[in-house]
């Protein structure tokens, strides 16, 4: 009778055991897109992984008194209400591996070339602490896009955050693909800088395209490209460009430079938006959630000029419509970013390429990130291009023939600047083709 | 240690955590904390909300990794800020800790949230504070103790402003400072106190930065610790103190992050229905008394370009005087890009500036709405249209609108050209002679970026 008993419990403890722990597992309760509530789950941490038993896996986004929420990142069967979950005791952390350079990768270290998950891999913070002021140091290095209308009139610096805005097809990631192009004639004191493009949301095609382009430009011996596609889960698309910049601040760590392409940024404001607004959180202006300023702004200041000499420069892209770059997501985050390249539809369709709008453009650190000859020709012809702009405007309707010499003079000058800084795709210039090209607009 | 715990985490979001309380000492405003084994300080949550034996409480640091059943301990009479002489050329962060590496050796604490001043504290006189910033020293001009706002929205030039009215202002004045940094970017954190090192200020200012990196709590008590700083120097040390806020826009912004995380019931745009409150309660300390004097330059960013927007106007409400930075005219590369039309002072007052300069700026507003109007209509029929006295005002106007133009000191490394300081005394010269026609024979753009027009 007594070994009966005794049995029993030793039963019941092992199954319990089996189950690790009574409060290490849990119940679907409920079910809300991609966000689900699990019964049970006393000891969960925030931002625990958590497995759904053979059907997925997600992470812990809120702890209630008796249940927890939880956003699934992966869904391989359909999740039902009576599914069991477990906790794994760990941050939910991404999967990286030391050959990625080359590849295109997610965040579950599966090689989305091959298919295969990569052999040599480990897992990293989705976001760390961000660098504090203190350990930053002043953003003076050029970034040298080859773009003359960039590297002149609004340059980019080692640890600039360059916003790259305009409608769609006006050759915003153009841009940036040219500024990682350019990157294989122009190591700096810390060797080759490591590009890292980052896709939120593009299609398949898309991300298929950049990547022979970059392979055919012979980009992909220090270019990763870090995806979520269109069709991965909501909470995955929304953590991406952090897991781009936690792998960009490892290298920056080793004392490199790093350029972060993220593409795009509006699309990115859309899929938070979405997920807030499925997990009830209460909408503010354009149905945002209050806090869609932060998510950007703690990301773009991922991007600095690091002390110990490594540094992150961020090129993030955000569509507009209508050529409005007013709009709440595109003003919050051109109030982050330490300037802008607007991209005009109209400059475009004349066939003005990079379709620069000059008047709106600015980089707010200037000159200071220019060497001495690029940034004693850039003021000047900056100055004559906006003069030019603006009286362009002015007397739009007024007749050539009756100017005087020096209105006509000044016309003609701008209308040559406006044509030199035109430019076709990879077709990169260096220092000096600029220094010679302008050589005629400048004392 | 034991013994102190006063309650038990029982629900964790974002920003916000649920807290099961086992005594009714718990006050709004008390900092809960707990340490690890090591310990050291972890965590700390101040209470917002109490219902009863539940309360909320929004954490200082980062929630990641934190579990249910947490307990807490109190910390006797909440947020508090070191201060002494020794808090000039300090950084500290919003909750009052040191950022910089340093110590501060001999101190007293004091809670952020101090009582409020009541009417017969208030002192309103002072004197003219010109900023030899041409454009506002003719458009909006400064008073000791007043609040100046510098209103714009994203990358139209407000930080730049700032930096130049801390530049000459202070190096004229020589007053102690405080900058409190909100929700503005880290790198000119950076720049400015490389900036006040090499230009041997530093010992005269303090700052305290939340930052647009730190979480929304942060970047919602910066202004407090701020004020409590600035507070100190005027009513013990009974100083003449130069606030300078940037971004105020930003503490709203942060509070509504809190206060959407608490399910509170937003108003218009998503912010909090105490917006107008909290605004309030801020901008009433910052004020002068018998003892010494605040002046504050306050940068207000303009969401989504939209001037009426609620948070703007209420900020507006407190201010003395505005400074309107227009994207129009930053998209014209005229700088400072401010919008004399709605840049105003309460100091214009024939009175105050004099009769001569007040009679100066109704000339030149009159001159420069005419032109507004001209260029409609230039639109249209072209400039030979004109009658010959409007185009005196259609080309003096545009002279006036280059003359207005200054090259700044902290702008120097992006124009390439040298800061220059004018006197009020010359501008008015210089203006005067632009309406009396001396230079009508001169080229409009060799008006551009110059200082006085004397100097050559």
């Amino acid at each position: 009778m007594e070994t009966h008993i005794t049995n029993l419990v030793n039963d019941k403890v092992s199954k319990i055991k089996n189950m690790r722990n009574i409060f290490d597992s849990g119940k679907v309760i409920r079910i809300k897109d991609y966000i689900v509530e699990v019964s049970g789950l006393e000891n969960a941490m925030y931002f625990e992984k958590v497995i759904i038993m053979q059907k997925g896996m997600g992470y812990v986004n809120a702890i209630y008194e008796n249940s927890v929420s939880v956003a699934i990142v992966k869904e391989y069967a359909k999740i039902e209400k009576g599914d069991v979950v477990n906790l794994t005791g760990e941050k939910f952390r991404a999967i990286i591996s030391n050959d990625s350079m080359g590849r295109i990768i997610d965040i579950f270290g599966v090689d989305q070339l091959s298919g295969k998950p990569f052999e040599n891999f480990k897992y990293i913070d989705i976001e760390r602490p961000n660098v504090p002021i203190i350990d930053r140091t002043a953003v003076c290095r050029p970034l040298l896009t080859g773009i003359a209308g960039i590297d002149l009139i609004y340059p980019i610096g080692k640890g600039q955050r360059q916003l790259i805005i305009g409608d769609k097809k006006t050759g915003k990631t153009q841009i940036a693909l040219d500024t990682i192009v350019n990157q294989k004639q122009v190591s700096g004191e810390n060797g080759q800088v490591i590009c890292i493009y980052i896709a939120v949301g593009k299609t398949k095609k898309e991300i298929k395209t950049i990547y022979n382009e970059l392979l055919k430009r012979n980009a992909l011996s220090y270019t990763m490209m870090v995806v979520a596609t269109n069709d991965d889960k909501p909470p995955v698309l929304s953590l991406i460009p952090y897991v781009g910049l936690s792998i960009a601040e490892e290298y920056m760590m080793q004392k490199k430079d790093v350029l972060v392409v993220i593409d795009d940024l509006k699309r990115h404001a859309e899929i938070y938006r979405e997920i807030s607004l499925v997990s009830n959180k209460t909408p503010g202006r354009e149905a945002y959630p209050a806090d869609i300023f932060y998510t950007h702004s703690r990301l773009l200041e991922k991007g600095c000029q690091h002390k110990n000499g490594g540094s992150i420069t961020i090129l993030p892209i955000v569509e507009t419509k209508g050529g409005d770059i007013t709009d709440y997501i595109s003003t919050n985050i051109i109030s982050i970013t330490d300037g802008q390249i607007v991209l005009s539809n109209k400059a475009f369709l004349k066939g003005q390429k990079p379709a620069i709008d000059y008047g709106v453009s600015v980089s707010r650190l200037g000159g200071a990130v220019q060497t001495k000859q690029i940034k004693k020709m850039g003021a000047q012809i900056r100055l004559k291009l906006l003069n030019y702009l603006e009286t362009k405007e002015v007397y739009e309707l007024a007749n050539i023939d009756e100017m005087g010499a020096e209105l006509r003079a000044k016309l003609n000058e701008g209308r040559n600047i406006e044509n030199l800084l035109k430019q076709n795709k990879f077709e990169p210039l260096t220092t000096e083709e600029m220094l010679e090209r302008f050589k005629d607009f400048c004392q | 240690m034991e013994g102190n715990k006063v309650g038990t985490i029982i629900g964790i979001s974002d920003l916000n955590v649920k807290i099961l309380l086992n005594t009714d000492d718990v006050k709004i405003n008390d900092i809960l904390y707990y340490r690890d084994e090591a310990n050291r300080l972890i965590r700390r949550f101040e209470i917002v909300e109490i219902d009863s034996n539940i309360a909320f409480a929004i954490p200082f640091e980062s929630v990641y990794g934190l579990k249910k059943g947490v307990e807490l301990e109190l910390i006797e009479g909440g947020l508090k800020i070191q201060y002494s002489d020794e808090i000039l050329g300090k950084m500290f962060n919003s909750y009052g800790d040191l950022i910089d590496g340093n110590k501060i050796k001999v101190y007293k604490r004091k809670n952020v949230y101090e009582k409020k001043l009541s009417i017969k504290d208030i002192n309103i006189n002072g004197d003219i504070l010109w900023t030899g910033i041409k454009v506002i020293d003719f458009f909006a001009p400064l008073q000791k103790g007043y609040k100046m706002g510098l209103l714009g929205g994203a990358g139209v030039g407000k930080t730049v402003l700032i930096k130049e009215l801390i530049n000459n202002i202070y190096k004229r004045f020589s007053s102690n400072a405080i900058f409190v940094g909100v929700g503005e970017r880290s790198r000119e954190g950076q720049e400015l106190y490389a900036e006040m090192i090499q230009s041997n200020l530093l010992d005269k200012m303090s700052m305290v930065f939340g930052q647009m990196g730190d979480s929304s709590c942060s970047r919602s008590k910066a202004i407090y610790s701020g004020l409590t700083l600035a507070e100190y120097l005027r009513d013990e040390k009974n100083q003449d103190v130069l606030l300078f806020i940037d971004n105020i826009y930003r503490f709203v912004q942060a509070k509504s992050e809190i206060s959407t995380e608490l399910k509170r019931i937003p108003i218009e745009n998503g912010y909090p229905t105490t917006m107008v409150s909290d605004i309030n309660e801020i901008e009433e300390r910052i004020n002068s008394t018998e003892n010494g004097s605040i002046t504050s330059f306050q940068a207000i960013y303009i969401p989504a370009d939209d001037i009426n927007d609620d948070a703007v106007q209420a900020i507006m409400t407190h201010l003395d005087g505005q400074i309107v930075l227009d994207r129009k005219i930053a998209e014209k590369g005229l700088y400072p890009a401010i919008n004399v039309f709605k840049s105003t002072s309460k100091a214009i007052d024939p009175q105050r500036i004099g009769p001569k300069h007040y009679e100066l700026l109704q000339q030149v507003l009159k001159y420069l709405t005419r032109y507004e109007e001209l260029e409609e209509i230039i639109a249209v029929l072209g400039i030979d249209e004109l009658s010959d006295s409007d185009k005196n005002v259609f080309y003096r106007s545009r002279k006036l609108r280059n003359y207005f133009t200054q090259p700044l000191f902290v702008s120097e490394n992006y124009t390439g050209k040298a800061g220059k300081m004018v006197s009020i005394i010359d501008t008015l010269k210089d203006v005067e002679d632009i309406l009396n026609g001396a230079y009508d024979q001169v080229d409009e753009s060799s008006l551009l970026y110059r200082g006085s027009l004397n100097e050559r």
